[in-house]
């Protein structure tokens, strides 16, 4: 799997093609069409308190599918990000919860806690591999399990409200470890920062350095790359490491800006999401904003089917669905149609 | 009945794979196809057994042509083929197999079904209980459910392609056995193998294939030193050899022992000196990758000591090496040599090493230039899978550095056009020249003479030659390759 | 072009956002925005809030909005505030969030909407003589009913039913709130254990495990159905249900399906009993409409005011729709004789003639909660800080 690489506008065919199938859903169930995409509309976009409730969910996923763009262009299936996000929200949750700072010192040393903290998990997915022959599939897999119990085990336990064993979550932070918010709104600018400069960040190493360079070229074919004199196993294990230090500080965004606390979904499932995005992307981290924006849309938007229309909510997740298996089929088709075209030129 | 192969035609390329081939399989005969790697057999047999089509010329069957575009095509017609690893469905039972593949035409019956698979088992000694499970038999085992299935399936001619490379030798007796037993009721047997034993001893006459061309069709037995001539050609034409100066000895082997999970080769002792070039003859798999990979630090080896410049450099890293001038060309020019996906930018910026950022200017100006040098139809924004195999070996030349002590190459031009092997080796020679001492394998003897200052032959995971080119000769070169001593 | 379209549609939207404006409410146009914690037809608390939320609409006329699911595991990108916001957007004139555990969003949604009437069910932050008591939030009010009472039915139920004297309790999360519905539920069972059935207390087993969270939330919380298990396993033959969702039946309605003697008492929901009626012994349920009835009233007649609401059980017939806030409903499993023993519970409770709220009581610890005689004040009840003595399970975190 490679991921999609087709051109942008073939972007645009799947969502046609999605919007299609959706419809001839809503049809089936006597649902108005028209009204239900204008609410997708509407209600992510129909106000500064919505665009700005949808950028918020798009930063974690922005930050998710960066640290994933990473480890895929190594040729990892790292899929060990829900457990990274996680770490880094447990590392920043531990520093809003144990350091009486001024906030200015406060969300930074929450910022590098997060880092760390999934740096640290990547590291561990990393040396299962390297040391231990490990798939880093079963091996991020089985972190995150082991990162989901952790949390279960300082809510209920150690970090858990006073008189009250609850998986529900810890304590709200003091407001010191909120990221600020534009007055009035949720969204946080500092977040939405974090975000963009993550994804900066991933494409001037691709773009711009020797590191990327390698790490593509291991991702592309290790066998030449080792033959080239790349460290693979070191360069293996740095992808992994930060990878997971990036995922991490989408573990800071979740506890500092939208929850204020520790719960133990805290990764929202941002980690498996953010693998669609980036294969949707095609690894191009330029792609993941877009592309996690619509996903954020279509999260937000679709609350408003409920509200408005009674319609279940999980239908959301049923357009979700829908827009990637059209990208897979469209690009399925692409594919199909360029082996014929190669066909026809050999015959000839 | 007979199989009539009449100027068969085939090229990839610039490459003629088979070149007006003609050849007829009377019904009952065993008829051998012997050739050596790359001389061509396979391009037959594919043809034959209807995964690839050729270019020109007919194959009949009983007078009948035959339109083949798929190996179902074939077996419909009555040809059937044995892989040298059986096509069999692990997880199926053996009665399932059969019919995996059974064509749309047919109706099956599982019960008369297993009547049949049993039948053919007790007419043929096989063991197959038609409802064990494949994955519990023997490669021999499921040779013979192959075998099976192909007859249950109409097979008039069947073709098997290497079939004892991974058998025990009394699977490989059991095997010879039914080939007899099958000839004997009329089958026509194609037996692929560069084995020149096995051909002798069960083929009534074999085709020699060399470099795409049918050389001879030699009725057997006859004189093993007339197949290693046909196999081999012989040295005929005077082409001026190689004028490199012999300078010291540069590296020792003092008995190195190397392996991988493929092959292995051992107790290798020898010296090169510097700017001296060597070949490494032997068939695929005898030993000469895993040698090659072993002197330039890619593959550690277990047991022996190598010493360069007269320091033992035995456990250095593969980093070392890179940095002292070794340097390793695989014959997999893509899979090994090149990455697929990145240009040819990318590949000089990744290979020229410079500062954590990368200056992209500064790295397309160096793939321009290079370019221009090794003459390569590209442009640096191609990648490995644009350019064709002379062109991927022209700029594989092109990535090394400039001073090296060491290279260590597989095939130099193997499935290369003329002009492209010629400049390969002219830039090659101009290395040598310049005190780089090469080490190349290679399965073209002309090629193997006409370079080498020495060739070792490589043969089961040992060298049982060490001979200087300009005292030897093809058969000399062909009879060791063959394992015989002459 | 095709970005031109989108900033007509958010001038649009902007304009149309800002026509909502409040006033008097005409009961046509009325809106109540429900949110709830789990899905609304699970069976248990979030389908009786939404029952009730509907009952209330149907009599004052309006609509009802809901969004369903709102918790971190089910809806990551859904925050209660973000809700309020778009119910209100929406028009909502009234907001009602159903958990306790939306405590932290339905306080931040409460400060920035201070004019919108919002109801915390089951919260206390209304309570002028609360621990939580947020003077500062003028228009959020809380709900909840006396549920101690059907849990105290619930436990004598079970006590008369048990063979084995084991019975189990399946405790969500440990909370204020949990601690006292165990703890009354425990009262009920010793009470008519001791009283009705004659039997010692020394041979009543009364065993709580918390699953960590209202319902099962894969990999997170225990997993209910395995909890009910073992209780059936070890012996219990009455599992009494403290979670919002249905295992406990489910699960006991196999059990018997083959061959066991084992009895269940869901919760929450009315309904409840249906999943597996052959095993139900009774369902105490909430039964929300009246009280919510009663709020949206004094909102659509501009006299809301926020307050602490904890409201008994209609004690003439508390299986009262339109006026009991709580009620029992007994299933099909309770013998006609265990029927009549626990009408007669009933009814001492209904005079007033029975608090099993009284001294003397102890912690489980041993400690004294009450001394002889003295009765439990509401606040007693409320923050309840550990389980009774007698009831086997943990009472905190530990």
């Amino acid at each position: 799997m490679k991921g999609f690489t087709g051109p942008i506008y073939s972007y645009l065919a799947a969502v046609l093609v999605s919007m299609v199938l959706v419809s001839l859903l809503l049809a089936l169930f006597r649902i108005p069409i028209f009204e239900t995409y204008t609410l997708l509309i509407t209600g992510s976009l129909g106000s500064m308190t919505k665009l700005g409730d949808t950028l918020m969910v798009s930063v974690p996923l922005i930050i998710a599918s960066a640290s994933l763009v990473i480890t895929f262009k190594a040729g990892l299936w790292n899929i060990g990000v829900e457990g990274q996000i996680i770490a880094g929200a447990v590392a920043a949750s531990f520093i809003a919860r144990e350091l009486q700072m001024p906030t200015q010192i406060l969300l930074p040393a929450m910022i590098g806690a997060g880092f760390l903290g999934g740096a640290f998990w990547g590291l561990l997915v990393g040396l299962l591999k390297i040391r231990g022959g490990v798939n880093e599939i079963f091996g991020g897999l089985g972190l995150d399990f082991v990162a989901t119990g952790l949390v279960v085990y300082l809510v209920i336990g150690p970090w858990s409200r006073k008189g009250i064993a609850s998986t529900s979550g810890t304590e709200p932070f003091h407001e010191n470890a909120w990221f600020p918010t534009v007055e009035g709104f949720r969204l946080s600018p500092l977040a939405v920062s974090v975000s963009l400069l993550v994804v900066l960040m991933v494409i001037f190493v691709f773009n711009r350095t020797q590191f990327g360079l390698k790490l593509r070229s291991i991702g592309l074919n290790p066998n030449s790359s080792y033959r080239f004199g790349i460290p693979t196993s070191r360069y293996i294990l740095t992808a992994l490491v930060l990878g997971g230090a990036v995922a991490g500080l989408a573990g800071v965004t979740q506890v500092a800006s939208i929850h204020h606390r520790l719960v133990p979904s805290i990764s929202g499932g941002y980690g498996f999401l953010g693998i669609l995005v980036v294969l949707l992307a095609g690894y191009r981290p330029f792609l993941v904003i877009p592309i996690a924006f619509f996903f954020s849309m279509i999260a937000i938007g679709s609350i408003q089917w409920q509200l408005r229309l009674g319609l279940h909510s999980s239908l959301g997740g049923v357009f979700q669905g829908t827009l990637v298996l059209s990208v897979v089929l469209i690009s399925a088709m692409r594919l199909l149609r360029q082996r014929r075209e190669k066909h026809v030129k050999t015959e000839e | 009945m007979s199989l009539k192969l009449l100027n068969i035609r085939k090229s990839f390329g610039t490459i003629l794979a088979n070149d007006d081939i003609s050849v007829e399989i009377g019904q009952g005969e065993i008829h051998g196809l012997l050739g050596e790697n790359g001389a061509g057999k396979s391009t037959l047999v594919n043809i034959i057994s209807g995964s690839l089509t050729s270019d020109s010329g007919t194959i009949s069957l009983d007078g009948k042509y035959l339109d083949m575009s798929s190996p179902s095509d074939a077996i419909e017609a009555g040809i059937g083929i044995l892989h040298q690893e059986p096509l069999v469905f692990l997880p199926f039972s053996i009665v399932d197999n059969f019919l995996a593949g059974l064509p749309k035409s047919r109706d099956f019956d599982r019960k008369l079904l297993q009547d049949d698979v049993r039948k053919i088992s007790q007419e043929y000694g096989f063991d197959l209980d038609p409802n064990a499970l494949a994955s519990n038999l023997t490669v021999g085992e499921r040779q013979q459910l192959e075998i099976a299935r192909l007859l249950w399936m109409g097979a008039r001619v069947l073709i098997l392609d290497e079939p004892t490379t991974a058998i025990s030798e009394t699977q490989r007796e059991n095997l010879f056995t039914t080939i007899k037993l099958l000839a004997a009721n009329g089958m026509s047997v194609i037996f692929v193998s560069h084995k020149l034993d096995e051909i002798q001893s069960i083929c009534d006459r074999v085709t020699v294939l060399r470099k795409g061309s049918l050389i001879d069709t030699p009725t057997l037995p006859c004189p093993t030193s007339e197949l290693v001539n046909l196999m081999f050609g012989e040295y005929t034409q005077d082409i001026p050899q190689n004028q490199s100066v012999i300078g010291e000895n540069l590296l020792v082997l003092d008995g190195i022992c190397v392996k991988d999970a493929n092959s292995v080769i051992e107790e290798v002792h020898c010296k090169f000196s510097e700017g001296e070039i060597i070949g490494l003859a032997g068939l695929e798999g005898a030993g000469q990758r895993i040698l090659l990979r072993g002197i330039a630090g890619l593959t550690k080896c277990y047991r022996g000591r190598i010493f360069f410049k007269e320091k033992e450099i035995t456990n250095q890293s593969y980093k070392w090496y890179m940095e002292n001038g070794f340097h390793y060309l695989p014959a997999d020019r893509e899979g090994e040599g090149l990455i697929q996906g990145l240009t040819i930018t990318e590949h000089f910026a990744l290979a020229g090493n410079q500062s954590q950022t990368i200056d992209w200017n500064k790295a397309a100006q160096l793939a321009e230039d290079k370019l221009r040098e090794y003459s390569i139809r590209g442009t640096v924004t191609s990648k490995p899978e644009d350019l064709s195999g002379g062109n991927q070996q022209r700029l594989l030349l092109a990535l090394m550095p400039d001073n090296l002590s060491v290279l260590s190459m597989e095939h130099p031009t193997r499935g290369l056009d003329i002009e492209s092997a010629e400049w390969i080796w002219k830039e090659l020679l101009e290395r040598s020249k310049n005190g780089t001492t090469i080490i190349f394998s290679s399965s073209d003897i002309d090629e193997l003479i006409n370079f080498s200052d020495r060739i070792l032959v490589c043969f089961s995971g040992t060298i049982i030659g060490n001979l200087l080119s300009k005292e030897t000769t093809p058969y000399e070169i062909g009879s060791l390759i063959g394992g015989i001593h002459s | 072009m095709r970005f031109k379209l989108l900033p007509c549609v958010l001038v649009l939207l902007f304009t149309l956002g800002a026509c909502s404006s409040s006033g008097d409410i005409d009961s046509d146009s009325f809106k109540l925005g429900l949110i709830l914690v789990g899905p609304q037809n699970d069976h248990g608390w979030s389908q009786a809030h939404f029952e009730g939320a509907s009952y209330a609409v149907n009599k004052t006329g309006g609509e009802l909005i809901t969004i369903d699911k709102v918790n971190p595991a089910d809806s990551p990108n859904v925050t209660v505030p973000q809700i309020v916001d778009d119910m209100i957007s929406q028009g909502a004139n009234l907001i009602v969030a159903t958990s306790d555990d939306m405590k932290d969003g339905v306080l931040e949604a409460a400060a920035a909407h201070p004019d919108t009437p919002m109801i915390w069910a089951s919260g206390d932050t209304a309570w002028s003589d609360g621990e939580d008591y947020r003077s500062d939030l003028k228009s959020l009010g809380n709900v909840m009913g006396k549920m101690e009472y059907g849990k105290m039915i619930a436990g004598c139920a079970a006590a008369l039913q048990s063979d084995t004297g084991n019975i189990s309790y399946l405790g969500p999360l440990i909370n204020a709130e949990t601690r006292r519905l165990v703890s009354s539920t425990y009262l009920g069972a010793k009470y008519c254990w001791e009283t009705v059935k004659g039997k010692s207390v020394s041979d009543l087993k009364f065993k709580v495990t918390w699953i960590g969270f209202w319902f099962n939330i894969p990999g997170v919380t225990q997993d209910p159905t395995v909890v009910v298990n073992d209780f059936i396993a070890s012996g219990s033959d009455v599992i009494i249900s403290g979670i919002d969702t249905t295992e406990a039946i489910v699960v006991a309605g196999q059990a018997a399906d083959s061959g066991k003697a084992v009895w269940a008492i869901p919760y929450d929901y009315e309904g409840a009993c249906s999943e597996a009626a052959a095993v139900c012994l009774g369902v105490p349920y909430f039964n929300w409409g009246p009280s919510y009835h009663k709020i949206a009233k004094t909102v659509i007649d501009g006299n809301f005011k926020a307050s602490f609401e904890w409201i008994g059980p209609d004690w003439d017939d508390m299986n009262n729709h339109d006026s009991s806030a709580i009620g029992f409903m007994k299933g099909d499993g309770l013998t006609s004789d265990n029927s009549k023993s626990l009408d007669e519970f009933i009814e001492k409770l209904a005079k007033g003639d029975l608090n099993l709220w009284k001294g003397p009581l102890n912690y489980q610890d041993g400690s004294a909660f009450l001394p002889d005689g003295k009765e439990a004040s509401d606040k007693d009840i409320w923050y309840l800080s550990m389980l009774l003595e007698g009831i086997e399970g943990a009472s905190t975190t530990e």
